[in-house]
Protein backbone atom coordinates (compact mmCIF):
# COMPACT_ATOMS: atom_id res chain seq x y z
CA UNK A 1 0.00 0.00 0.00
CA UNK A 2 1.09 3.57 -0.74
CA UNK A 3 0.70 6.19 1.38
CA UNK A 4 -0.96 9.21 0.56
CA UNK A 5 0.96 12.27 0.11
CA UNK A 6 1.80 13.74 4.12
CA UNK A 7 1.08 17.69 4.27
CA UNK A 8 3.84 19.31 5.34
CA UNK A 9 2.84 20.70 8.68
CA UNK A 10 5.25 20.68 10.91
CA UNK A 11 3.82 22.95 13.75
CA UNK A 12 0.80 21.15 14.88
CA UNK A 13 3.10 19.03 17.39
CA UNK A 14 3.45 22.49 18.96
CA UNK A 15 0.17 23.61 18.71
CA UNK A 16 -1.26 20.85 19.86
CA UNK A 17 1.84 21.30 23.46
CA UNK A 18 0.68 24.83 23.35
CA UNK A 19 -2.59 24.90 23.52
CA UNK A 20 -2.30 21.62 26.12
CA UNK A 21 0.33 23.76 28.12
CA UNK A 22 -1.92 26.65 28.36
CA UNK A 23 -5.10 25.43 29.08
CA UNK A 24 -4.33 24.98 32.90
CA UNK A 25 -1.03 25.87 34.38
CA UNK A 26 -1.96 26.26 37.73
CA UNK A 27 0.99 25.35 40.03
CA UNK A 28 0.87 22.06 41.53
CA UNK A 29 2.96 21.78 44.57
CA UNK A 30 5.30 19.25 45.59
CA UNK A 31 3.00 17.10 48.13
CA UNK A 32 0.17 17.09 45.46
CA UNK A 33 2.38 15.23 42.93
CA UNK A 34 1.78 11.85 44.08
CA UNK A 35 0.23 10.95 41.13
CA UNK A 36 2.68 12.38 38.47
CA UNK A 37 5.39 10.00 40.53
CA UNK A 38 4.10 7.50 39.10
CA UNK A 39 6.46 5.49 37.31
CA UNK A 40 4.30 5.55 33.75
CA UNK A 41 3.70 8.98 34.46
CA UNK A 42 7.37 9.68 34.36
CA UNK A 43 8.56 7.40 31.69
CA UNK A 44 7.34 3.85 31.12
CA UNK A 45 10.38 2.92 29.23
CA UNK A 46 14.02 1.86 30.47
CA UNK A 47 16.78 3.18 28.60
CA UNK A 48 17.36 -0.36 27.41
CA UNK A 49 14.31 -0.52 25.74
CA UNK A 50 13.93 3.23 24.15
CA UNK A 51 17.08 2.81 22.73
CA UNK A 52 16.38 -1.28 21.04
CA UNK A 53 12.94 1.12 19.80
CA UNK A 54 14.61 3.53 18.22
CA UNK A 55 17.55 1.90 16.96
CA UNK A 56 14.78 -0.95 15.02
CA UNK A 57 12.96 2.67 13.55
CA UNK A 58 15.97 3.83 12.16
CA UNK A 59 16.15 0.32 10.69
CA UNK A 60 12.63 0.38 8.92
CA UNK A 61 11.72 4.62 8.84
CA UNK A 62 12.70 6.96 6.60
CA UNK A 63 11.92 9.63 9.58
CA UNK A 64 14.53 8.69 11.76
CA UNK A 65 16.19 10.99 14.31
CA UNK A 66 14.42 13.23 16.87
CA UNK A 67 14.45 11.63 19.80
CA UNK A 68 17.57 14.03 21.15
CA UNK A 69 20.49 12.69 19.59
CA UNK A 70 21.50 11.29 16.43
CA UNK A 71 21.91 7.65 15.54
CA UNK A 72 24.67 5.28 13.92
CA UNK A 73 26.11 2.04 14.21
CA UNK A 74 23.91 0.23 12.40
CA UNK A 75 25.49 -0.74 9.04
CA UNK A 76 21.87 -0.21 7.16
CA UNK A 77 21.83 2.76 5.84
CA UNK B 1 37.67 3.11 21.67
CA UNK B 2 35.81 0.65 23.27
CA UNK B 3 38.27 -0.30 25.77
CA UNK B 4 38.57 3.34 26.79
CA UNK B 5 34.96 3.55 27.46
CA UNK B 6 34.29 0.08 29.27
CA UNK B 7 36.85 1.69 31.44
CA UNK B 8 35.01 4.94 31.64
CA UNK B 9 32.21 3.05 32.79
CA UNK B 10 34.25 0.79 35.24
CA UNK B 11 35.54 4.43 36.64
CA UNK B 12 31.80 5.77 37.43
CA UNK B 13 30.96 2.77 38.80
CA UNK B 14 33.81 2.46 41.08
CA UNK B 15 33.12 6.43 41.62
CA UNK B 16 29.57 5.54 42.97
CA UNK B 17 30.97 2.99 44.79
CA UNK B 18 32.59 5.27 46.82
CA UNK B 19 29.84 7.53 47.54
CA UNK B 20 27.93 7.73 50.57
CA UNK B 21 25.53 5.29 52.21
CA UNK B 22 22.73 6.92 50.83
CA UNK B 23 23.61 6.39 47.29
CA UNK B 24 21.44 3.87 44.97
CA UNK B 25 20.94 2.62 41.59
CA UNK B 26 19.41 0.14 38.95
CA UNK B 27 21.82 -2.35 37.22
CA UNK B 28 18.96 -3.93 34.01
CA UNK B 29 19.27 -6.52 31.76
CA UNK B 30 17.69 -7.55 28.88
CA UNK B 31 17.14 -9.53 25.66
CA UNK B 32 15.28 -8.83 22.68
CA UNK B 33 14.78 -11.03 19.87
CA UNK B 34 13.93 -9.15 16.43
CA UNK B 35 12.27 -11.12 13.71
CA UNK B 36 11.03 -9.64 10.09
CA UNK B 37 10.89 -11.99 6.79
CA UNK B 38 14.68 -11.57 5.75
CA UNK B 39 16.39 -10.21 8.94
CA UNK B 40 16.70 -11.88 12.77
CA UNK B 41 18.15 -9.96 15.54
CA UNK B 42 19.27 -11.39 18.75
CA UNK B 43 20.76 -8.20 21.52
CA UNK B 44 21.47 -8.60 25.10
CA UNK B 45 22.00 -5.44 26.89
CA UNK B 46 23.10 -4.49 30.26
CA UNK B 47 21.97 -1.09 31.28
CA UNK B 48 23.61 0.98 34.84
CA UNK B 49 22.47 3.91 36.34
CA UNK B 50 24.48 4.42 40.30
CA UNK B 51 24.29 7.67 41.94
CA UNK B 52 27.75 9.50 41.78
CA UNK B 53 28.02 11.14 45.20
CA UNK B 54 24.84 13.70 46.35
CA UNK B 55 24.20 15.47 43.38
CA UNK B 56 25.48 13.03 40.30
CA UNK B 57 24.53 10.51 38.05
CA UNK B 58 26.46 7.98 36.18
CA UNK B 59 24.94 5.61 33.80
CA UNK B 60 26.24 2.94 31.49
CA UNK B 61 25.77 0.50 28.77
CA UNK B 62 27.00 -2.40 26.58
CA UNK B 63 25.39 -4.41 24.44
CA UNK B 64 25.63 -6.68 21.53
CA UNK B 65 23.57 -6.92 18.09
CA UNK B 66 23.67 -10.41 16.71
CA UNK B 67 22.25 -10.15 13.19
CA UNK B 68 21.49 -13.29 10.62
CA UNK B 69 20.11 -11.35 7.42
CA UNK B 70 19.49 -12.98 3.71
CA UNK B 71 20.93 -9.58 2.66
CA UNK B 72 23.48 -6.88 4.21
CA UNK B 73 21.28 -4.59 1.83
CA UNK B 74 18.41 -4.97 3.92
CA UNK B 75 16.03 -6.94 1.43
CA UNK B 76 17.46 -5.53 -2.08
CA UNK B 77 17.13 -7.32 -5.29
CA UNK B 78 20.65 -8.67 -5.23
CA UNK B 79 20.48 -9.61 -2.07
CA UNK B 80 23.64 -12.16 -0.43
CA UNK B 81 23.06 -13.74 2.90
CA UNK B 82 24.95 -12.59 6.03
CA UNK B 83 26.07 -12.87 10.02
CA UNK B 84 27.27 -10.18 11.24
CA UNK B 85 28.00 -8.91 15.33
CA UNK B 86 27.91 -5.09 16.53
CA UNK B 87 29.36 -4.29 19.61
CA UNK B 88 28.14 -0.84 21.55
CA UNK B 89 29.30 0.79 24.73
CA UNK B 90 28.38 4.07 26.03
CA UNK B 91 28.52 6.14 29.59
CA UNK B 92 27.20 9.04 30.58
CA UNK B 93 27.23 11.35 33.49
CA UNK B 94 24.85 14.26 34.97
CA UNK B 95 25.08 16.52 37.39
CA UNK B 96 22.52 19.09 40.00
CA UNK B 97 23.30 22.14 40.78
CA UNK B 98 20.25 23.37 42.33
CA UNK B 99 17.41 23.81 39.32
CA UNK B 100 19.58 23.59 36.66
CA UNK B 101 21.35 19.85 35.93
CA UNK B 102 23.99 19.38 33.22
CA UNK B 103 25.13 16.42 31.77
CA UNK B 104 27.25 14.96 28.58
CA UNK B 105 27.38 11.71 27.00
CA UNK B 106 29.07 9.17 24.65
CA UNK B 107 28.74 6.14 22.76
CA UNK B 108 30.80 4.48 20.62
CA UNK B 109 29.37 0.97 18.12
CA UNK B 110 31.32 -0.87 15.72
CA UNK B 111 30.23 -3.93 13.40
CA UNK B 112 32.52 -5.02 10.44
CA UNK B 113 31.76 -2.15 8.34
CA UNK B 114 30.68 0.47 9.97
CA UNK B 115 32.05 2.18 13.07
CA UNK B 116 30.49 5.55 14.72
CA UNK B 117 31.69 7.66 18.08
CA UNK B 118 28.51 10.02 19.34
CA UNK B 119 29.48 12.34 21.99
CA UNK B 120 26.32 14.91 23.08
CA UNK B 121 25.85 17.50 26.13
CA UNK B 122 22.63 18.48 27.55
CA UNK B 123 21.29 21.06 29.97
CA UNK B 124 17.83 20.92 31.78
CA UNK B 125 16.31 23.92 33.60
CA UNK B 126 13.13 23.62 36.62
CA UNK B 127 11.23 26.53 36.63
CA UNK B 128 8.24 27.37 38.77
CA UNK B 129 8.34 24.57 41.63
CA UNK B 130 9.60 22.36 38.80
CA UNK B 131 6.07 22.51 37.43
CA UNK B 132 7.98 23.71 33.87
CA UNK B 133 11.41 21.76 32.86
CA UNK B 134 13.38 23.33 29.80
CA UNK B 135 16.19 21.07 28.10
CA UNK B 136 18.27 21.50 25.79
CA UNK B 137 20.45 19.64 24.42
CA UNK B 138 23.64 19.18 21.07
CA UNK B 139 25.52 16.47 20.00
CA UNK B 140 27.81 14.78 17.07
CA UNK B 141 28.61 11.53 15.84
CA UNK B 142 31.68 10.47 13.53
CA UNK B 143 30.43 7.16 11.30
CA UNK B 144 32.84 5.47 8.96
CA UNK B 145 30.96 3.05 6.28
CA UNK B 146 32.66 0.76 3.79
CA UNK B 147 31.60 -2.56 2.39
CA UNK B 148 33.77 -4.96 4.53
CA UNK B 149 31.15 -7.44 4.66
CA UNK B 150 30.96 -7.88 1.23
CA UNK B 151 31.03 -11.53 -0.54
CA UNK B 152 34.16 -12.14 -2.59
CA UNK B 153 38.08 -11.97 -3.13
CA UNK B 154 38.38 -8.09 -2.18
CA UNK B 155 36.52 -5.38 -0.30
CA UNK B 156 34.80 -2.86 -3.29
CA UNK B 157 35.71 0.48 -3.10
CA UNK B 158 33.26 3.10 -2.27
CA UNK B 159 32.57 6.48 -4.24
CA UNK B 160 32.68 8.83 -1.14
CA UNK B 161 31.75 11.84 -3.11
CA UNK B 162 33.16 13.37 -6.22
CA UNK B 163 36.41 13.92 -5.12
CA UNK B 164 36.77 10.70 -4.06
CA UNK B 165 35.21 7.96 -5.89
CA UNK B 166 37.11 5.05 -5.13
CA UNK B 167 37.80 4.73 -1.27
CA UNK B 168 37.36 1.69 0.98
CA UNK B 169 35.97 4.07 3.35
CA UNK B 170 33.92 6.88 3.93
CA UNK B 171 32.80 9.32 6.69
CA UNK B 172 29.62 10.78 7.62
CA UNK B 173 29.46 13.25 9.96
CA UNK B 174 25.99 14.20 12.10
CA UNK B 175 25.41 17.22 14.10
CA UNK B 176 21.93 17.29 16.13
CA UNK B 177 20.56 20.15 18.39
CA UNK B 178 17.11 19.57 20.08
CA UNK B 179 15.05 21.16 23.02
CA UNK B 180 12.41 20.76 24.86
CA UNK B 181 9.41 22.05 27.46
CA UNK B 182 7.30 19.74 29.92
CA UNK B 183 4.59 21.23 31.83
CA UNK B 184 2.52 20.11 34.84
CA UNK B 185 -0.86 21.01 34.21
CA UNK B 186 -2.90 19.40 37.02
CA UNK B 187 -2.50 16.66 39.38
CA UNK B 188 -2.76 14.29 37.01
CA UNK B 189 -1.64 15.76 33.95
CA UNK B 190 1.60 16.63 32.05
CA UNK B 191 2.26 17.99 28.68
CA UNK B 192 5.60 18.11 26.53
CA UNK B 193 6.94 19.16 23.45
CA UNK B 194 10.32 18.51 21.90
CA UNK B 195 11.89 20.00 18.79
CA UNK B 196 14.98 18.18 17.32
CA UNK B 197 17.43 19.42 14.36
CA UNK B 198 20.04 17.31 12.56
CA UNK B 199 21.96 17.82 9.79
CA UNK B 200 24.11 14.96 8.12
CA UNK B 201 27.04 15.09 5.84
CA UNK B 202 29.06 12.23 4.11
CA UNK B 203 28.37 8.84 2.56
CA UNK B 204 24.42 7.61 3.22
CA UNK B 205 24.03 5.36 0.86
CA UNK B 206 24.48 1.12 1.90
CA UNK B 207 27.64 0.08 0.21
CA UNK B 208 25.59 -3.04 -1.20
CA UNK B 209 22.51 -2.44 -2.21
CA UNK B 210 21.83 -0.88 -5.96
CA UNK B 211 19.09 0.29 -7.81
CA UNK B 212 17.16 -1.13 -11.08
CA UNK B 213 18.25 1.19 -13.99
CA UNK B 214 16.90 0.51 -17.50
CA UNK B 215 18.00 -3.50 -17.38
CA UNK B 216 20.83 -3.10 -15.52
CA UNK B 217 22.01 -2.84 -11.71
CA UNK B 218 23.86 0.33 -10.51
CA UNK B 219 25.23 1.35 -7.03
CA UNK B 220 22.98 2.72 -4.86
CA UNK B 221 23.66 6.76 -4.47
CA UNK B 222 22.60 9.61 -2.06
CA UNK B 223 22.87 12.87 -2.16
CA UNK B 224 26.00 13.57 0.57
CA UNK B 225 23.56 15.97 2.67
CA UNK B 226 20.43 16.11 4.55
CA UNK B 227 18.64 18.05 7.18
CA UNK B 228 16.35 16.87 9.29
CA UNK B 229 13.82 17.73 11.75
CA UNK B 230 11.10 16.72 14.03
CA UNK B 231 7.88 17.72 16.15
CA UNK B 232 6.54 15.80 18.87
CA UNK B 233 4.20 16.09 21.59
CA UNK B 234 2.83 14.32 24.33
CA UNK B 235 0.10 14.23 26.85
CA UNK B 236 0.10 11.66 30.02
CA UNK B 237 -3.10 12.11 31.89
CA UNK B 238 -3.33 9.78 35.40
CA UNK B 239 -7.01 8.31 36.86
CA UNK B 240 -6.79 7.61 39.48
CA UNK B 241 -10.35 6.17 40.34
CA UNK B 242 -9.11 3.05 37.67
CA UNK B 243 -5.50 3.10 38.53
CA UNK B 244 -4.69 3.95 34.46
CA UNK B 245 -2.23 5.92 32.86
CA UNK B 246 -3.32 7.23 29.45
CA UNK B 247 -0.40 8.65 27.00
CA UNK B 248 -0.95 10.45 23.95
CA UNK B 249 1.91 11.18 21.56
CA UNK B 250 2.23 12.93 18.08
CA UNK B 251 5.46 13.09 16.21
CA UNK B 252 5.95 15.12 12.66
CA UNK B 253 8.89 14.92 11.13
CA UNK B 254 10.70 16.97 7.68
CA UNK B 255 13.76 16.60 5.71
CA UNK B 256 15.23 18.28 2.68
CA UNK B 257 14.79 14.85 0.42
CA UNK B 258 11.15 15.44 0.87
CA UNK B 259 10.41 12.66 3.35
CA UNK B 260 7.64 13.72 5.54
CA UNK B 261 5.84 11.77 8.52
CA UNK B 262 3.11 11.63 11.06
CA UNK B 263 3.52 9.18 14.06
CA UNK B 264 0.28 9.25 16.41
CA UNK B 265 0.87 6.63 19.16
CA UNK B 266 -1.74 5.73 22.12
CA UNK B 267 -0.49 4.00 25.10
CA UNK B 268 -2.63 3.22 27.94
CA UNK B 269 -0.76 1.52 31.42
CA UNK B 270 -3.00 0.09 33.67
CA UNK B 271 -1.85 -1.09 37.03
CA UNK B 272 -2.85 -4.68 38.38
CA UNK B 273 -2.55 -4.33 42.50
CA UNK B 274 0.57 -3.21 44.02
CA UNK B 275 3.18 -5.19 41.95
CA UNK B 276 2.10 -5.34 38.54
CA UNK B 277 1.08 -3.01 35.83
CA UNK B 278 -0.01 -4.27 32.20
CA UNK B 279 0.56 -1.72 29.31
CA UNK B 280 -0.75 -1.86 25.82
CA UNK B 281 0.59 0.80 23.06
CA UNK B 282 -1.28 1.16 19.60
CA UNK B 283 1.24 3.61 16.87
CA UNK B 284 0.45 4.27 13.59
CA UNK B 285 2.85 5.23 10.96
CA UNK B 286 2.70 7.15 7.15
CA UNK B 287 5.28 8.78 5.23
CA UNK B 288 5.31 9.87 2.17
CA UNK B 289 8.74 9.15 -0.37
CA UNK B 290 11.87 10.88 -1.10
CA UNK B 291 11.80 13.14 -4.14
CA UNK B 292 14.62 10.58 -6.13
CA UNK B 293 12.68 7.13 -5.29
CA UNK B 294 11.64 5.22 -8.01
CA UNK B 295 10.72 1.48 -7.98
CA UNK B 296 12.85 1.37 -11.47
CA UNK B 297 14.39 3.66 -13.35
CA UNK B 298 14.07 4.74 -16.66
CA UNK B 299 17.63 3.91 -18.48
CA UNK B 300 18.87 7.28 -18.96
CA UNK B 301 17.76 8.58 -15.35
CA UNK B 302 21.22 8.63 -14.17
CA UNK B 303 21.59 11.26 -16.64
CA UNK B 304 18.54 13.04 -15.88
CA UNK B 305 19.22 12.59 -11.93
CA UNK B 306 22.38 11.90 -10.27
CA UNK B 307 20.53 9.73 -7.57
CA UNK B 308 18.92 6.58 -7.65
CA UNK B 309 18.12 4.53 -4.97
CA UNK B 310 16.68 1.21 -3.91
CA UNK B 311 16.02 1.79 -0.42
CA UNK B 312 12.82 0.87 1.32
CA UNK B 313 12.83 3.46 3.55
CA UNK B 314 12.78 6.39 1.05
CA UNK B 315 9.69 5.06 -0.55
CA UNK B 316 6.41 5.68 0.67
CA UNK B 317 4.39 3.48 3.11
CA UNK B 318 2.48 3.26 6.20
CA UNK B 319 2.68 0.74 8.90
CA UNK B 320 1.41 0.24 12.32
CA UNK B 321 2.44 -1.41 15.67
CA UNK B 322 0.84 -3.33 18.45
CA UNK B 323 2.51 -3.92 21.75
CA UNK B 324 1.48 -5.60 25.30
CA UNK B 325 3.86 -5.21 27.85
CA UNK B 326 3.96 -6.85 31.65
CA UNK B 327 5.94 -5.68 34.61
CA UNK B 328 5.61 -7.29 37.83
CA UNK B 329 8.13 -6.33 41.13
CA UNK B 330 9.48 -9.21 43.00
CA UNK B 331 7.71 -9.05 46.31
CA UNK B 332 5.14 -10.44 43.70
CA UNK B 333 6.94 -13.75 43.83
CA UNK B 334 7.90 -13.40 47.25
CA UNK B 335 11.09 -12.73 46.93
CA UNK B 336 12.90 -10.89 49.21
CA UNK B 337 15.89 -8.69 49.88
CA UNK B 338 17.26 -6.21 47.09
CA UNK B 339 15.02 -8.89 44.76
CA UNK B 340 11.83 -7.65 46.13
CA UNK B 341 12.15 -5.07 45.07
CA UNK B 342 13.79 -6.43 41.37
CA UNK B 343 11.38 -5.54 38.25
CA UNK B 344 10.66 -8.65 36.11
CA UNK B 345 8.91 -7.17 32.50
CA UNK B 346 8.31 -8.99 29.12
CA UNK B 347 7.23 -7.33 25.93
CA UNK B 348 5.65 -8.65 23.18
CA UNK B 349 5.02 -5.93 19.47
CA UNK B 350 4.13 -6.67 16.03
CA UNK B 351 4.65 -3.87 13.85
CA UNK B 352 2.81 -4.54 10.10
CA UNK B 353 4.65 -2.72 7.15
CA UNK B 354 3.26 -2.36 3.88
CA UNK B 355 6.67 -2.36 2.28
CA UNK B 356 9.20 -5.11 0.73
CA UNK B 357 10.46 -5.03 4.94
CA UNK B 358 7.07 -6.70 5.68
CA UNK B 359 5.92 -7.26 8.91
CA UNK B 360 8.26 -8.22 12.08
CA UNK B 361 8.09 -9.43 16.07
CA UNK B 362 9.92 -8.44 18.35
CA UNK B 363 10.01 -9.55 22.06
CA UNK B 364 11.87 -8.34 25.29
CA UNK B 365 12.66 -9.82 28.32
CA UNK B 366 14.11 -8.16 31.47
CA UNK B 367 14.81 -7.59 34.85
CA UNK B 368 15.97 -4.78 36.62
CA UNK B 369 17.21 -4.70 39.90
CA UNK B 370 17.92 -2.26 42.44
CA UNK B 371 20.96 -1.57 44.49
CA UNK B 372 21.79 0.67 47.61
CA UNK B 373 25.33 1.22 48.97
Amino acid sequence: MVAAPVQDSPWVAVAIALILGTSGCAVVHAHERGHLAKRAMTSDRDPGEARFLEHERGAREGADGGTGQPGGGCGCN
Amino acid sequence: MRLQLTAGIVAGLVLALAAPASADGTLAVRGVYYKERATRVMQPMMDAIFDAGTHGIVTGHFLVDAITSASASSGAVNAVPFNELRYEAGAGYTHELGALTIGGDAKYSTESDYRSLYGGVRAQLELGQKNTVLGLGAGYSHDTVSAAAAQGPAMPTLRCDDAHPADPECPLDVYAVYGSVSQIVGKDTVVAATVDLSTLSGYQSNPYRSAIVGEVLVPERHPSERTREAFAASIRHYVAATGTTLIGAYRYYRDDWQVHAHTPELRIVQEVGRDMDAAVRFRYYTQDGAYFFRDRYPADSTAMSPYVTDDVKLSSFTGYTLEAKLGVLGEAFQLSGRWAGARFEGMLEYTAQHNRFGNAVIAHVAVTIPFEY
